[in-house]
């Protein structure tokens, strides 16, 4: 489980985040819905310990990566911002690579190597160095860095940009995949459908805050709109925002 | 390896950190545009030092000023005393000034047809030097031909005074005679000074292109924070950083000093004086000081890049870097300020020291190279110190 306890952040003396609060339980796939400049990104990197929070406390199951950054570092995957490949490396060497660096070794690498590349069909790229892949083929791959070794929490910066629908049901039959296996998911998006789809629950963030939480369905019925994206609307710019926040948080 | 060895490597201080160095060695070797960098810089300089000492030679051998003569029957003496060292007279029947001055000579001096007739008579005859002043060697040949000709003027006033009864004492107060002292071997010497500038300089611009990229290349392409997200501290992502830009320095320095010494029995050294004595032992010293100093450059770099805003913004900066040690130690070198010993333990300048001595197959002072080296050490240890703080910087990542 992750869990966020009344975190703030600003850059420059501009806050990005106040006091936010929320959890992730494990089993669960979390969606942080916002518009660009909402502070997803920072809430995502505070939470894997690459940036330091002022005030509050952020526990990963159980350890606080301001006190133990590395142990942290160990429970989680993360699909950062971009891709973060090297494209003089094959596939297969870069997730060896990044495996051992999370400790596998032995049997235990080879068996999460094979797996990997079964689950995420990554056979017709495995030996090829990673310059020239396609936004999909990249983001598979970054995926498949972030799972490798098997961590209990997943965290993704908005996974299906610049995917095709073939790549977005890979990733959706992934994620799936691992809620049931009892994985801690939490991820950013813009894309409504894909939220709407996924997401046991939807945090919708505004200027640092939270400004409403709940299912899709909870989220549309609170707002009385008949889709996700007009409830994120109605929420993180209109005037709703205030009164559901009283009511779900 | 030992019980701590061990250890440390089990509880996964070191066992982490060899995956990082592999995924480092290999971004760094299989980058085509960094490699050619390296390996064209270590051959091409010592190319250049052999073409230099070519050129020397070559000018040396043409120093020699070569005169032909039209008219030299008008004063056939006259001809004869131009003659001497470094003045080559050709006295030719007839010719184009302008065309001899082509075919190669490097003046033409014209006597007219009354010329022996007016210098009978004391009516001062001309005399035409012609000579191409868009030519290299017209300044000196001029000056050479000039000297010998105010002397021979002087010679003939003093005897034509003489003749009339004046002392030739009065007539020559004094006698100047310029004699050029510079030897082949000075200026052998002042080409293999550069050599140490130019083998510390192929350190920096071997690993220039690997240190930007691995740095302000991971950084602009938000690579780096996959490496943060990674269970090791940030002092081994820089020390893996550093060692794979320090092998390409390397690799560039030990080319160029491999370069060096194959190229060295074919350049002319013996002509200009020096002696080629550098041994087998002492080009494997040269490779193994420099390796300390790969180190700190690569580091440096890395520093230095990390600050940058953007990749181009850290080559130009690291661009300007390069030229900073050169100028340092080629400064030292012209002023010839005679240092300490203790100055072998400042990195650059130590190295320089002995660089220079050994490739003149001179001895250098093990305890003080040991010193030096372990001096150069300690500020590598600090700059990784430096860096594993730069990566710890929130600045390194742009928010969201």
């Amino acid at each position: 489980m992750i869990r966020v306890q009344g975190i703030s952040k600003s850059f420059a003396g501009q806050p990005v985040l106040r006091d936010l609060s929320f959890e992730v339980p494990d089993g669960r796939i979390t969606a942080l819905l916002g518009a660009n400049g909402a502070g997803k990104t920072s809430c995502l990197r505070i939470v894997c310990g690459l940036l330091a929070a002022e005030g509050g406390q952020v526990l990963v199951g159980g350890l606080d990566p301001a006190v133990d950054p590395q142990g942290v570092r160990r429970q989680l995957g993360v699909v950062g911002d971009r891709e973060g490949l090297y494209e003089r490396l094959t596939v297969a060497e870069y997730l060896d690579i990044f495996a051992r660096m999370q400790g596998l070794s032995g049997a235990d690498l080879t068996r999460a190597l094979e797996s990997t590349c079964e689950e995420l069909e990554l056979h017709p790229l495995w030996k090829r160095r990673m310059g020239g892949f396609s936004q999909g083929e990249r983001m598979k791959v970054s995926l498949a860095r972030a799972l490798v070794h098997r961590p209990q929490h997943l965290i993704l910066d908005e996974p299906t940009r610049g995917l095709d629908v073939l790549a977005v049901r890979l990733l959706r039959r992934t994620l799936l995949r691992l809620r049931a296996a009892g994985t801690a998911i939490l991820f950013s998006s813009h894309v409504m459908p894909e939220v709407a789809e996924l997401s046991d629950c939807v945090m919708v963030m505004s200027q640092g805050r939270i400004v409403g939480r709940g299912t899709p369905e909870e989220l549309r019925g609170l707002t009385g709109c008949e889709s996700l994206e007009d409830s994120f609307v109605a929420l993180a710019y209109g005037e709703k925002g205030a009164q559901t926040e009283e009511v779900l948080v | 390896m030992s019980r701590m060895g061990k250890a440390a490597f089990r509880s996964g201080i070191l066992a982490l950190m060899l995956p990082l160095l592999r995924k480092e060695f290999l971004e760094a070797w299989r980058d085509r545009r960094a490699l050619i960098m390296a390996v064209s810089f270590a051959l091409m300089f010592p190319a250049m030092m052999a073409g230099g000492s070519m050129f020397m030679i070559k000018k040396k051998a043409e120093e020699v000023t070569r005169v032909a003569i039209l008219g030299s029957e008008q004063a056939p003496l006259m001809a004869e005393r131009l003659r001497g060292p470094g003045v080559e007279i050709e006295n030719l029947g007839s010719g184009d000034p302008r065309t001899l001055l082509a075919e190669g000579y490097h003046l033409v001096l014209v006597f007219t047809d009354d010329f022996a007739q007016r210098y009978r008579d004391f009516r001062a005859p001309p005399l035409y030097l012609y000579v191409d002043t868009s030519s290299t060697d017209a300044g000196r040949a001029q000056r050479q031909l000039q000297e010998r000709l105010a002397g021979l003027q002087q010679l003939v006033v003093t005897q034509r005074l003489a003749a009339r009864g004046v002392a030739q004492q009065v007539l020559a107060p004094w006698k100047l005679e310029t004699r050029d002292v510079s030897t082949p071997s000075a200026r052998g010497a002042l080409l293999l000074a550069m050599v140490p500038g130019l083998l510390i300089l192929t350190l920096f611009v071997a690993s220039l292109a690997t240190s930007v990229d691995t740095s302000a290349g991971e950084r602009e392409r938000l690579s780096i924070e996959t490496l943060l997200l990674q269970p090791m501290p940030a002092w081994q992502i820089i020390t893996a950083k550093m060692l794979a830009v320090a092998s390409l320095g390397w690799l560039g320095a030990l080319m160029a000093i491999g370069a060096l010494v194959t190229l060295m029995p074919v350049m002319p050294l013996a002509e200009l004086g020096i002696q080629q004595a550098t041994t087998v032992s002492g080009v494997i010293s040269m490779g193994l000081l420099l390796l300390p100093l790969a180190l700190l450059v690569a580091v440096l770099q890395i520093l230095l890049a990390l600050r940058s805003q953007s990749f181009k913004d850290a080559q130009t900066q690291l661009s300007i870097l390069q030229i900073a040690p050169l100028v340092l130690l080629m400064g030292l070198d012209m002023a010839q300020v005679n240092l300490a010993d203790s100055w072998q333990l400042l990195p650059l300048i130590g190295h320089q020291q002995w660089l220079k001595a050994l490739l003149v197959g001179e001895a250098v002072s093990l305890p003080w190279m040991l010193a030096g080296s372990a001096v150069t050490l300690m500020f590598v240890a600090a700059a990784v110190a430096t860096g594993a703080r730069a990566l710890r910087r929130e600045s390194l990542l742009s928010a969201g």
